[in-house]
């Protein structure tokens, strides 16, 4: 079965600079894809061009088969969602008209808001836990409830699938914990998502597909158990670790290596 | 087929006709639209009737309603009615020109009047109207000026219009060169046709004829609606580039159609009464206020520069000074000193 979104040789640049070339993957349906990979590996580009936010300046990316520039960009939208690493919150908007913003898709300009636009963003508020915090305006929130506010707006989309740019990043350890069950519930319903992690125990805890990547190529893929061995963590990240098994998860878990001074040598 | 009804409590109030049309609004907006227009139309009626010309109250409505002769119809119909009928209608324009601007740019400072805009106009109608006279008319020179500025500016950034920061950085060292430009221009001038400029460059609204109010109202016409016809995709850029691309909001597309609709009424403006300043820096801010709501406010802005350069032209007409001062030059003092503070605010807050 062709997976719902692949990309085929990509080349991918910044102006003359390229971070990544000749780059295939294929996002398996219905999983919980997540990339890993040390900084500046250009994971985060390969997700904005896996998004059409950037344009590839070779290869083509493929959407139910189909080269994803070849649709209009609003039909896109209503099968893709994503999420960028820092979206900008507009002075004084609140909630529930930030939420809205991602009915666009659904709109044209006759029918700018259907009722099915409400029952779309009460919905996502629903789902995200934010509902009470409907008529607060975005700026008031603290980063946590930010982030699920950001996560409903593109769940208003209503798409199957789901890309999310570091969704934890600024967030403090209760709160990306929290961000990463929403995603796995979201997963669970039935949505396909990829997301861009930096915390591998993390993304070994959550993801159905890894991917490990290093300047620009793809290293390992594949459920996290088959992926990440020690091995791999020394040669993408440069850390010498041990591999064990997450106690409360079953995962595998990552416990780098103890230098010289342990920690109860210290204490002495 | 159902009545237009509003609908919903707790959700956003929408005006629907049926499945076919549904269009939300603003409660709070729509309130402060119709403040606005009141306001407006009391400025006008004070402008109309005000001091030793004045209309006397009780004939205004005759005389707006019938082809008044005598002194009500020169006051009407030459002295103060075509000048009314540009500053409500320049007002609204630079509105509507500086809150594009300042969507596309996210930063307020992203104005016409600062991204060297304005100055670019002006120079196109300076040099339309004094080193080539007769050649290309006023208007087609100020859109020319502000369309090379614009260029000038798309080249100076190195990536197009893509980095609101560079834009502006870029956009105030071209609008000192239409500054210098236009200097050169009154230089070369006699003294006599510099003097006429002098005042038409600080923007001016004396003795404006209909043909001038015919101008700016068509602009406005065509220019209001097609600004509207982008006010959804202005909200996505709010937003991030990328949030806007993500939804299907073609960020790219929707920046240099934004710019192209703002040269347009900008050179608009600058042909009619020349580069009044800053009302295109100040109405979209103080309209996003007034309506306390996020989002372009197309309208808003437009109905507060009306009022802001209706009001000021009054000041101008009715205040006891020895000359007749270009409205431009109030617009300018009080404007500066906002941008002075706009300037801290951004700078505090690390956007510049």
């Amino acid at each position: 079965m062709a997976s719902i979104l692949q990309a085929e040789r990509l080349r991918l640049a910044y102006d003359d600079r390229v971070v990544i070339d000749n780059l295939s993957i294929d996002i398996p349906d219905g999983g919980f894809t997540i990339i890993v990979g040390p900084n500046a590996c250009g994971k985060s580009t390969l997700l904005k061009a896996l998004a059409r936010t950037l344009r590839p300046a070779a290869g083509r990316v493929l959407l139910a088969g189909k080269p994803i520039d070849s649709f209009r960009s609003k039909h896109v939208a209503r099968q893709l969602a994503m999420l960028p690493q820092s979206p900008i919150s507009p002075e004084a908007i609140t909630v529930r008209d930030l939420v809205g913003r991602g009915r666009y898709p659904h709109q044209t300009l006759l029918r700018q808001w259907s009722r099915a636009d409400d029952a779309a963003v009460a919905g996502a508020m629903m789902a995200t836990g934010v509902e009470d915090l409907a008529d607060r305006p975005v700026g008031a929130l603290s980063g946590g409830q930010r982030q699920r506010v950001w996560i409903a707006m593109v769940l208003a989309q209503q798409t199957g699938l789901l890309l999310l740019d570091e969704p934890t990043t600024f967030l403090d350890i209760a709160h990306q914990y929290d961000v990463l069950e929403l995603c796995a519930r979201l997963h669970q319903d039935g949505r396909t998502l990829v997301a861009v992690l930096h915390d591998l125990n993390q993304a070994a805890r959550y993801a159905t597909n890894l991917v490990a990547m290093s300047r620009g190529e793809i290293v390992a893929q594949g459920p996290p158990g088959d992926v990440l061995t020690a091995e791999l963590v020394e040669r993408v990240f440069g850390l010498r670790c041990r591999v064990l098994t997450d106690p409360e998860a079953g995962s595998p878990m990552i416990v780098p290596l103890a230098s010289a001074r342990r920690y109860d040598a210290g204490q002495r | 087929m159902t009545a237009p009804v509003a609908s919903g409590s707790h959700h956003r109030p929408v005006v629907r006709v049926g499945d076919a049309l549904s269009i939300p609004y603003s409660r709070r907006g729509v309130v402060v639209f119709a403040v606005l227009v009141l306001v407006i139309a009391a400025v006008a009626v004070i402008t109309l009737t005000a001091g030793r010309l004045g209309i006397e109250l009780p004939n205004l409505l005759p005389a707006l309603l019938s082809d008044p002769g005598g002194k009500e119809g020169f006051v009407l119909g030459r002295l103060r009615g075509p000048r009314l009928a540009v500053a409500v209608a320049t007002g609204a324009t630079l509105g509507v020109a500086g809150t594009l601007f300042q969507t596309v740019t996210r930063n307020p400072l992203g104005s016409p009047d600062v991204i060297g805009l304005g100055a670019g106009a002006a120079a196109g109608a300076a040099a339309a109207g004094l080193l080539w006279p007769g050649v290309i008319p006023i208007p087609a020179g100020a859109l020319l000026g502000a369309s090379i500025a614009m260029a000038a500016v798309w080249l100076g950034t190195g990536r197009g219009f893509s980095s609101p920061s560079r834009f502006i950085i870029v956009g105030i060292g071209v609008s000192a060169m239409g500054y210098a430009f236009t200097q050169y221009v009154i230089a070369r001038s006699g003294r006599e046709q510099a003097t006429v400029l002098a005042s038409y460059l600080n923007g001016t609204l004396a003795s404006r004829s209909w043909g001038d109010a015919a101008v700016i109202w068509a602009a406005l016409a065509v220019l209001l609606p097609a600004a509207l016809l982008l006010g959804r995709r202005l909200l996505l850029i709010e937003m991030g580039d990328e949030t806007a691309d993500a939804l299907g909001g073609r960020s790219g597309r929707t920046r240099l159609l934004s710019i192209a609709v703002a040269v347009c009424l900008s050179a608009a403006a600058v042909s009619v009464a020349g580069p009044v300043a800053f009302v295109a820096l100040t109405a979209p801010q103080i309209a996003r206020r007034l309506g306390r709501m996020a989002g372009a406010g197309i309208v808003l802005s437009a109905a507060t520069g009306a009022l802001l350069l209706a009001t000021a032209d009054l000041l101008v007409q009715q205040a006891p000074f020895d000359v007749h001062l270009p409205v431009g030059i109030l617009t300018a003092a009080v404007g500066g000193v906002y941008l002075g503070y706009l300037l801290i605010r951004e700078w505090k807050k690390g956007t510049i």
